[in-house]
């Protein structure tokens, strides 16, 4: 199961919209509230003059309380703004009077003060208004009561529709919100973002520090921490290759006399055995020099390796030459015709000498162990105008197609092939190759036979 | 004949000690630094072979001291390291020859008689190889004790060959050599000589391989 990586936006969104949704919510209940209050105030003031409009045309006639509605007035309360009301008048003993006997009666009929209350008129919640009226006239004495009624949809959906009216702005501006707070986190983020292009960017060399002018105070401490554990990596990094290279140096001395007691005894040996067993031991000498050389040579390609700034223009003819002529002594031990093919033509290359032999070594090393007795070895050095390809071929059983990528593998080793080695000559000469913004590729023959290693460098200015 | 060994380790101090001795030199082996320099300044040696690692006092300097007391007894340097400026600061302060460890025999065994010969002015200065000899100083070859009719020239290629046999020369190096005595002289000119000196040493089973875009080399007698 995969969950998704939080991402900083989305963090950041929720928690600023989520509270946001939440206030909105309150706010829409306090506006609610607020709205009724003010609606249900607005509303009771018209039933109030109603009321009045009525109890205007209360009179006493003959010792009977009368309210003979004229027709405007009638028609005024059917068509009233908020709605159609209906009315009750009664008498001081509570006798019908005119209206409409349905209407609910407020909690005290007797109270003299206005009354403003709810009720049910046929099945329908209304609001009502009672209002006392004292009279003290023509032999009657007690409050005449009008109550106006009217629905109470009518409010109810007034209010509704102001709380709407306020709760779509607030919303729109929720939204509008989320949207900037994501526009700002984008600009905010934009900053990591050119971090993180500028690391991914790097070469696996590149452990210099990372620049931090242009990151905002918030994102320093994060690049001076990076800086810092980049600054203690190179730092191991150079250690390590420091005692890589010490080791392999120190390791030559021992091997030196080896090599020389080995040769000694060879002289004196007269038995043929003890020439063999002698003369094994030499060639592990040589495969042990070669390893050391090795070793040194990926210490210094390496990051933070010794030495690792020497750069120098060089002509890559001349190199070759000097480096393939050392070869040869050992060309003509196993019967092979070891040359060089290059045009009088300077090849100026910038790089580093020691690593460039190295490289070279490593070529003629394989080319010479894997090729057969009477066969061929070329090193090619052809400079055009842009570059300088260095090329080492030979007709020996070359490598199959699908290994030849994973041959400049370190430790990978073709198998069947009879020869020692550790696997680390082609992954060394990738290794300078890149170093030199180079590039090694493997092939075969030019006859499709054999091997054929290629290794473009940039021309030198 | 006698040489001063100043190498730290011990086995490969006993195999140049061996080595030198069956060539009858008067060998000394010191394995320290301070040794080494006290000895020099007692005592004239024909070839310092000096160790730039050894302990407590460094062959540089070592060297330093030797040269700055005046003396000039050529001294073949070993290194363990290869990092060039090693062997630039060694050469500066007076060494004559190095070689990197590990190296061949043959090659010290090469490159000590040839100092030695060098330190000595007006001394024997005979290469041989095989049935073929070469006096230097004579300016005369023989092959199998009869002397070889040869020009300046051939015997001027004869030489480099023989200076480093069983190693490449290059053309132009060889080219250069003989720049001294001639004006010009072309890529073509010394595949003449080449030719002729081949021609001349042949009936002695002396060859002189051609290596492919790369020079020549005088190969190992059997």
């Amino acid at each position: 199961m995969t969950r998704r990586p939080r991402t900083l936006r989305r963090q950041l969104l929720t928690w600023l919209v989520a509270p946001l949704i939440v206030l909105w919510t309150l706010s829409t209940w306090i506006d609610f509230e607020i709205a009724n209050r003010f609606v249900r105030f607005a509303y009771d003031r018209a039933l109030l003059e109603s009321a009045l409009d009525i109890s205007r045309q209360v009179k006493v006639v003959d010792g009977r309380v009368h309210a003979d509605l004229p027709e405007v007035v009638v028609q005024m309360l059917r068509t009233r703004q908020s709605g159609a009301a209906y009315y009750l008048v009664t008498g001081p003993d509570n006798e019908y009077i005119t209206g409409d006997p349905d209407l609910p009666s407020p909690p005290d009929p007797r109270s003299d003060a206005v009354y403003f209350y709810d009720g049910q008129h046929r099945g329908k919640p209304v609001s009502a208004v009672a209002m006392p009226l004292p009279i003290d006239s023509g032999g009657v004495a007690g409050n005449v009561l009008v109550r106006v009624a009217e629905d109470y949809g009518t409010r109810t959906e007034v209010a509704r529709q102001i709380m709407i009216g306020m709760m779509i702005p607030q919303g729109v501006l929720i939204v509008l919100a989320a949207l900037a707070v994501w526009y700002a986190i984008g600009r905010g983020l934009a900053p990591l973002n050119s971090l993180q292009r500028e690391i991914s960017a790097r070469s696996h060399r590149d452990l210099s520090a990372l620049s931090a002018e242009q990151a905002p105070r918030e994102v320093r401490p994060l690049i001076q921490a990076m800086n810092d554990l980049l600054g203690r990596l190179s730092k191991a990094l150079a250690s390590q290759q420091r005692l890589i290279g010490n080791a392999a140096h120190q390791l030559r001395t021992p091997i030196a006399g080896i090599k020389t007691q080995t040769e000694l005894a060879l002289r004196q040996a007269r038995v043929s055995e003890t020439r063999e067993t002698l003369q094994r031991l030499q060639a592990a000498t040589e495969q042990a020099t070669r390893m050391i050389n090795q070793l040194l040579a990926l210490a210094r390609a390496e990051p933070g390796g010794e030495g690792a700034h020497t750069r120098e223009r060089l002509d890559l003819a001349v190199l070759a030459r000097d480096t393939t002529s050392e070869w040869v002594p050992r060309a003509i031990a196993r019967d092979i015709d070891l040359g060089l093919d290059s045009t009088d033509a300077a090849a100026p290359v910038e790089g580093d000498p020691f690593l460039l032999r190295e490289m070279l070594n490593n070529l003629l090393d394989n080319a010479l162990s894997y090729t057969q007795r009477g066969g061929r070895v070329t090193v090619r050095v052809t400079p055009d105008a842009n570059r300088i390809v260095l090329s080492v071929e030979d007709n020996g059983p070359g490598v199959p197609e699908a290994e030849r990528d994973r041959v400049f593998e370190r430790f990978y080793r073709v198998l069947g092939t009879g020869v020692e080695g550790c696997g680390l000559g082609l992954a060394i000469v990738q290794e300078i190759a890149q170093r030199h913004g180079a590039d090694a590729v493997l092939t075969h023959g030019a006859d499709g036979t054999g091997t054929l290693v290629r290794v473009g460098f940039p021309r030198a200015a | 004949m006698r040489i001063l060994i100043a190498e730290d380790d011990p086995m490969l101090a006993d195999g140049l000690v061996r080595s030198l001795k069956e060539s009858d030199y008067a060998v000394d082996c010191v394995s320290e630094g301070g040794a080494a320099d006290h000895v020099l300044a007692g005592q004239n040696y024909d070839l310092v072979i000096l160790d730039l690692g050894l302990p407590r006092l460094d062959g540089f300097e070592v060297l330093r001291r030797l040269r700055h007391r005046g003396s000039r007894v050529p001294v073949l340097v070993l290194t363990a390291r290869d990092a060039l400026d090693d062997r630039v600061k060694g050469l500066d302060l007076g060494a004559d020859d190095y070689l990197t460890k590990p190296f061949d025999l043959p090659e010290l065994e090469a490159r000590v008689r040839a100092l030695i010969r060098r330190g000595q002015s007006g001394g024997t200065s005979v290469l041989s190889h095989g049935a073929l000899t070469l006096d230097t100083a004579g300016r005369c070859a023989t092959l199998d004790g009869e002397l070889l009719d040869l020009s300046a020239r051939e015997l001027g290629v004869l030489e480099v060959l023989m200076l480093r046999s069983g190693r490449v020369v290059n053309k132009d190096r060889l080219a250069e050599q003989l720049y001294g005595w001639d004006e010009e002289v072309g890529a073509n000119a010394i595949e003449v000589y080449v030719h002729r000196l081949r021609r001349k040493l042949e009936p002695g089973g002396v060859t002189i391989r051609t290596i492919r875009g790369l020079g020549y080399l005088l190969e190992k007698s059997p």
